[in-house]
């Protein structure tokens, strides 16, 4: 009964976040050096004169900041966060193009770090002091202390040039297009270097996330019980201690989707995956701001859908949650 | 990481022993030594900025000057090559150290500033205030920190300044939660209280009876916060938001990254300085944990 309550207050924490974020954005235009319709038609995006003063008009900017801030927040609520004159197509559209490959990037990204994280952890957990166990310390550390776009030319260096064996750009072979499975298949082979390279980063922390709490759960009362009842290792270790090892995986995962997701943008411009970091990169390039801070503002929907969603995924991990709201 | 088991006694009960001859300084350092990673990375910490400090007096040639061919290949005629414009990659490793390394250190610092006054305040006083600032830390937790600071230095200038202002404005929102935690965890203990009744005010409880107390996660926090300012100067350089004008190692891979497979060598070595650099930090920070832990630290 309570959770429809709970996901709907989430929601509404939500939305208000969101807003705020909108009115960050608003301020951010017009704290910025120069004329506001300036910026908002992008430096460099090739707006004339006329455009410029279309949108001084459009945007109202000879009212009060306040009636002008009404203006913004009206345009969004209706779904129009702008129009890029680089790419000559309007913001919502061209973000709505680039999510898809973000997500898929992200999300592989994601279910690699947890799963081989975790794996890691585990099994040096095992033996805490073991060869293994040092070993996985070091790697973590030094996938944590490895810029992560670096990670990701050196691979493409290597699978570049050295060992070509993978596709080290773009999503789809272009030379050869495929279709129906064999399509699927080329973009799996495309996706492979991309999320090995964002999830590097995360594996470090997940691993040694993994490898504390699972030495923690070992010396647990109920594992010792569960043990003693007689159960094989591997339901002991599988199923109680690891149920309790992936709460706090979980929840730093939730809170590191933002850094995740400034990873992807990074790691999609190395290999040149064609999502939403690529399209940050040209913004950027391009003094595109339209497009940069509806960027910015979807980067902070897709975190609070990740919050939310863990705070689901919590909840069914640990039961004891689900009776409480936060 | 190995714990290191010393007598360290119940909190509180050393301060009034007489063997507190010895400085919590002194036996956390003393701690820190023990530790054979921390001091690994806390001397090749110390290298790197002697280099970035005395280098560039020792060796002569100007990042930015063309040194010789593009894509000249390491070996006698530069020793770690140069890059697509013919700069001298060793140059511009020395040079690059001493922005790279002022960003980190200004970054972090500021990041601990604005967080431990957000989360002291929120700590300290409860309530409303609480409430507030807690729900400005969320506002900024929602924002991926990168992708925000690259708003910011696109739309404020691609300076130093900038680059560094804009990452200590992103990233405190942990050194917050971490310093509220501490405040919550310590405001109601009995030295505080006691402070209290003899007619401290705030201001001096928060800083001088509070505040000690939670310094050492604060510290580790501080330590860290270096790295990862550190590793966004790069990334924010390497999306070609570096300050053009002073070289910085993340500027180096930043402007050869198309040519990658033109001239290994223009990326590897910039992209190993900052891996060294950050993983010596991390080091620190994890020798520091381990020196300064509560559960082992002597008290003051």
């Amino acid at each position: 009964m309570n959770l429809a309550l709970h996901i709907m207050r989430q929601v509404a924490n939500a939305i208000g976040l969101l807003f705020a974020v909108l009115v960050l954005n608003f301020c951010l235009i017009h704290a910025a050096p120069g004329d506001p319709a300036m910026v908002i038609a992008g430096e460099m995006g090739g707006a004339s004169a006329d455009v410029v003063a279309a949108l001084r008009v459009k945007y109202g900017l000879d009212h009060s900041l306040i009636e002008q801030l009404f203006t913004y927040l009206s345009k969004v609520v209706a779904g129009d966060f702008g129009y890029s004159y680089y790419f000559n197509e309007p913001v919502v559209s061209l973000i709505a193009q680039r999510i898809p490959a973000t997500l898929y990037l992200v999300v592989s990204a994601l279910v690699i770090s947890i799963g081989i994280g975790t794996l890691l952890g585990v099994i040096s957990a095992r033996k805490p002091n073991g060869l293994f166990s040092q070993a996985v310390t070091v790697a973590s550390l030094a996938g944590y202390a490895a810029p992560v776009f670096w990670t990701g030319l050196m691979l493409l260096l290597l699978f570049g040039s050295v060992w070509p064996i993978l596709p080290v750009s773009g999503m789809t072979d272009v030379a050869r297009p495929k279709t129906g499975f064999a399509h699927l298949m080329d973009i799996i082979q495309h996706l492979i270097l991309p999320s090995v390279t964002l999830a590097s980063v995360f594996v470090a922390q997940y691993s040694r996330l993994a490898r504390v709490n699972m030495i923690d759960a070992l010396t647990a009362d109920y594992v010792r019980t569960a043990r003693a009842k007689g159960l094989p290792e591997r339901v002991v270790i599988g199923k109680h201690a690891l149920r309790n090892t992936l709460i706090p995986i979980v929840t730093v995962a939730g809170l590191q989707f933002g850094h995740l997701f400034a990873g992807a943008v990074l790691v999609e411009t190395v290999f040149s995956w064609p999502g939403m970091g690529r399209l940050v990169f040209d913004s950027i390039l391009r003094r595109d701001y339209p497009t940069l801070l509806a960027v910015l503002f979807f980067s902070a929907v897709l975190v609070m859908a990740a919050n939310i969603i863990t705070d689901l995924v919590y909840r069914l991990i640990d039961p004891r949650v689900r009776s409480m709201a936060r | 990481m190995t714990a290191i088991e010393t007598s360290g006694g119940p909190p509180g009960a050393s301060a009034l022993a007489p063997r507190a001859a010895v400085s919590p300084m002194l036996a956390a350092l003393r701690q820190f030594g023990r530790s054979p990673s921390g001091v690994i990375g806390a001397v090749v910490l110390l290298i790197l900025m002697l280099v970035t400090v005395f280098g560039p007096h020792l060796y002569g040639i100007d990042p930015l000057d063309i040194a010789g061919l593009p894509f000249t290949p390491p070996g006698e005629d530069a020793w770690l090559g140069t890059d697509y414009l013919g700069r001298d990659i060793l140059s511009g490793l020395i040079h690059g150290g001493r922005a790279t390394l002022t960003v980190g250190g200004v970054a972090a610092a500021i990041t601990i500033i604005i967080g431990v006054t957000m989360g002291a305040i929120s700590g300290f006083f409860g309530g409303a205030i609480d409430t507030a600032l807690v729900k400005v830390t969320e506002f900024f937790q929602i924002l991926p920190p990168l992708l925000f600071a690259m708003v910011l230095v696109t739309l404020f200038g691609q300076t130093l300044t900038t680059i560094t202002v804009a990452i200590g404005v992103v990233s405190w929102p942990t050194a917050a939660r971490l310093t509220r935690a501490e405040f919550l965890r310590l405001r109601n203990l009995d030295f505080v209280k006691a402070s209290r009744a003899a007619g401290a005010g705030n201001l001096h409880l928060i800083l001088r009876v509070v505040l000690p107390n939670a310094l050492p996660p604060i510290i580790v926090s501080a330590t860290l916060a270096i790295g990862v300012a550190i590793l966004f100067e790069g990334g924010l350089s390497f999306l070609g938001l570096g300050d053009p004008n002073t070289m910085s190692w993340g500027l180096m891979i930043g402007q050869n990254r198309n040519y990658v497979l033109d001239g290994w060598w223009t990326v590897t070595f910039p992209g190993a300085a900052i891996f060294v650099a950050v993983l010596a930090i991390s080091l620190v920070g994890d020798g520091i944990n381990d020196a300064i832990n509560p559960r082992l630290r002597k008290r003051d």
